[in-house]
C-alpha cells in the first residue's frame, strides 16, 4: 500500500471524489471551475515543494524559478499562431527544466542549511530580474499565449483546453500523477536513502552513499514537477510573466506546505485548499484581508505543530 | 605470523592551524587482526580514525588500502572499499526501527539504490542481511523497535550492527563500549573476539581491560605523536608508555 496512513486514505478518497464531481455541478459557473483549476495546479506546485523541503530536507526559497520556467519555456519553444501538441511540448519543457535543474542543483547543493536557502533565493531572483528586464521576453508584462495546444494522443483527443471543465480535469490528473509519483519514489529504495540523508546525512555518507547524487536527483524531480505546474498555469491564463518567479510565490507555497503538514505530501493538497479557501473568504469579508490571513496563519502554525495533516492524524489514527 | 597488510598510513599528519592534532604517524593494520589504539584524551585517536575512514583529509601523508592510495577520496568511497566505521557519539537514525537502520546500511550491497520504482520493502536479501547484523550484536528482540526507544547501550550495539550490515572487511570502531553496562560490554568483547577472526579491526577504546584482552597489536598515541606499536606485552613493559599514559592513569586512580 502506497498510502500507509488511514488519515491519508480517507482524505484522498474524499478529495478525489469531490474533485471529480465539481465540474458536473458547476458546469455553468466557469469562473468557479477556473478558480478550482488554479488551486489544483497550485497543489501540484506545493506538493513538489513539500517533497523537497519535507522529505529530501532541501529548504528552497527559489522553487518558483521552475514554476515560471515552465510557462516561459512554452512561449519560447512554440510558434505563436499554431496549436502544438500539448503532450509533446510538455515532455520537451520538462526535459529542459530537468536539465536546468541539474545545472542549478550542482551549484546550490554545494551548500546546506541557511546558505542553501540564500543561494536558491538568489538564483531565482536572478532569473526574475532577467525576465523582468528583458525586452525579448516581454519584460514586466511577460508574454502571451495566443493558441492553446491540442491534446491528442495517437490521433485521439479527449480534452479541449479551451473548455474550462476539460482543463480542470487535466489539472486534476496532474495532481493524481504528481501524488502517485512522489509516493512511489518515497517508498522506493531510492526514497529510503533520500530520507536517510535527511534524518542523518553524516551517517548516510558513512554507510557508503553519495548523498550529493541522491539530493541532486531529488532536486531535479521536484523542480521538473514544478515546471509542469507552471506550464499548466500559463496555459490556463494564456500568459506568463515574471510574477511567476517571485520569491513571494516560493514563500506562499512554503506556507501552504507547512500549513498542511510538512513532508506529508497529501498535506500539501490540504494546505493549498485551506490557504486558498481562507483567502477567498477573507477577501470577501474585508479590504484588509491580508491582515486576517496573516493572523489565521500565525494561529494555525501555533496551534497545529504538525500542520493540518498532523492534527487529522491525531484524531483519526488508532 | 604476519597476516597481509590491508591498511597502511605513511607519515600521516593533521594540523589545525598551528596545532598538530596528529603528527607523522606511520602504522600498518593487518588482515584478521585487532589493532588497538589507546592514548589519553586529545592524543589524536579520533582524528586518526576520522582520516582512516575519509571523513577528514590529512594535512600531509598518505593512506594505502591494499597497496592503493586512497587519501583524498570521498568518505562514501571508503565504505565501498570495505572500510566501515562506527561513531564515538551514537549516530543512528533515531526516528525509524532498528531493522530500517540496518536496512539502510545493507541496501547498497544488494540492490540499485537509484531505483525509483522498486519498493524498499520488497528485497528479501536486504531484510535478511539487516536481521543478521542485528542478531550478531544481540539486538534480535529489538528488530521492530524504534531506535530512539531502546537503551543507550543498545543504541551502541545498533551502531555496531549498522557497520556490520555494510559488510566491511575493515572495521574502524570508535569507543564502541563507551557508556555500556558491564553485561553489554562483555557481550561486545565476546563479539569482537569472534569478529577479528574474519575482519580487520581498528579499535579505539578507553576500557583498558577490554583492549588488553582483545588487541593483537597495540598502538599508543600521546599528544598527536606515535609512542609505540607492539604486542600488548611489549607495550605494557615499555617504560615510556607507563610514564606518558598508564602512569598518569594510575596516579589519577590513586588520587
Amino acid at each position: 500500500m502506497i498510502f500507509e496512513k488511514r488519515t491519508e486514505r480517507i482524505f484522498l478518497a474524499i478529495f478525489f471524489v469531490v474533485a471529480l464531481c465539481i465540474p458536473l455541478f458547476l458546469e455553468d459557473n466557469s469562473f468557479f471551475v477556473g478558480k478550482a483549476t488554479t488551486v489544483l495546479i497550485l497543489a501540484v506546485f506545493v506538493m513538489s515543494l513539500d517533497f523537497l523541503v519535507g522529505r529530501v530536507g532541501l529548504v528552497t526559497l527559489g522553487h518558483a524559478l521552475f514554476y515560471g520556467l515552465g510557462g516561459y519555456l512554452f512561449v519560447i519553444l512554440t510558434p505563436e499562431y499554431e496549436a502544438v501538441n500539448f503532450w509533446t511540448y510538455a515532455i520537451y519543457i520538462m526535459a529542459i527544466s530537468a536539465l536546468i535543474a541539474l545545472i542549478v542543483g550542482v551549484v546550490v547543493l554545494r551548500t546546506s542549511g541557511i546558505y542553501f536557502i540564500m543561494i536558491t533565493l538568489a538564483i531565482s531572483q536572478m532569473a526574475y530580474y532577467f525576465f523582468f528586464d528583458s525586452l525579448e521576453f516581454g519584460g514586466n508584462d511577460g508574454l502571451f499565449i495566443f493558441m492553446k495546444p491540442e491534446t491528442s494522443i495517437f490521433g485521439l483527443s479527449f480534452l479541449n483546453l479551451d473548455n474550462p471543465s476539460h482543463f480542470y480535469y487535466l489539472a486534476l490528473l496532474a495532481v493524481l500523477v504528481t501524488l502517485l509519483a512522489i509516493k512511489i519514489i518515497l517508498r522506493s529504495r531510492f526514497g529510503r536513502i533520500v530520507e536517510a540523508s535527511r534524518l542523518n546525512p553524516e551517517r548516510t555518507e558513512a554507510l557508503g552513499y553519495n548523498i550529493f547524487a541522491f539530493r541532486l536527483i531529488s532536486y531535479v524531480i521536484g523542480s521538473t514537477l514544478a515546471a509542469y505546474a507552471g506550464l499548466l498555469f500559463a496555459l490556463q491564463y494564456g500568459y506568463v510573466n515574471p510574477q511567476f518567479m517571485t520569491w513571494e510565490m516560493s514563500g506562499t507555497a512554503l506556507v501552504m506546505s507547512i500549513l498542511g503538514g510538512l513532508g506529508t505530501i497529501y498535506g500539501a493538497i490540504l494546505g493549498t485548499l485551506t490557504y486558498e479557501g481562507l483567502q477567498y473568504v477573507f477577501e470577501h469579508m474585508s479590504e484588509d484581508w491580508m491582515l486576517l490571513m496573516g493572523g489565521a496563519i500565525i494561529l494555525m502554525v501555533l496551534l497545529l505543530r504538525k500542520g493540518l495533516a498532523g492534527y487529522l492524524e491525531k484524531l483519526l489514527e488508532k | 605470523m604476519a597476516n597481509d597488510i590491508i591498511l597502511e598510513t605513511e607519515s600521516l599528519s593533521k594540523h589545525w592551524g598551528g596545532i598538530k592534532a596528529l603528527d607523522n604517524i606511520s602504522l600498518q593494520f593487518r588482515d584478521r587482526e585487532l589493532h588497538g589504539v589507546v592514548g589519553p584524551n586529545g592524543a589524536g585517536k579520533s582524528t586518526l580514525l576520522n582520516m582512516l575512514c575519509g571523513t577528514l583529509n590529512p594535512t600531509s601523508g598518505c593512506i594505502f588500502h591494499k597497496g592503493e592510495r586512497i587519501d583524498g577520496m570521498k568518505p562514501w568511497k571508503f565504505v565501498r572499499r570495505g572500510i566501515g566505521r562506527s561513531f564515538q557519539k551514537t549516530n543512528i537514525y533515531a526516528e525509524v526501527t532498528c531493522l530500517e537502520n540496518c536496512a539502510v546500511a545493507a541496501q547498497r550491497r544488494f540492490t540499485g539504490s537509484f531505483n525509483l520504482f522498486a519498493s524498499r520493502h520488497a528485497n528479501k536479501l536486504v531484510r535478511e542481511a539487516a536481521e543478521k547484523a542485528l542478531c550478531q550484536v544481540g539486538l534480535d528482540r529489538r528488530i521492530h523497535t524504534i531506535a530512539a526507544e531502546i537503551s543507550y547501550g543498545e543504541q551502541r550495539q545498533l551502531e555496531l550492527a549498522m557497520v556490520l550490515a555494510t559488510d566491511p572487511c575493515i572495521l574502524l570502531l570508535d569507543e564502541p563500549m563507551a557508556g555500556m553496562g558491564h553485561e553489554e560490554s562483555l557481550r561486545i568483547i565476546e563479539l569482537l573476539n569472534e569478529l577479528k577472526k574474519t575482519y580487520s579491526i581498528v579499535l579505539v577504546e578507553h576500557d583498558m581491560d577490554a583492549i588488553f584482552e582483545l588487541s593483537d597489536q597495540l598502538t599508543v598515541l600521546d599528544n598527536g605523536t606515535h609512542l609505540i606499536t607492539g604486542t600488548v606485552d611489549q607495550v605494557r613493559n615499555e617504560p615510556q608508555v607507563k610514564e606518558a599514559y598508564l602512569g598518569k592513569e594510575e596516579e589519577e586512580e590513586a588520587a
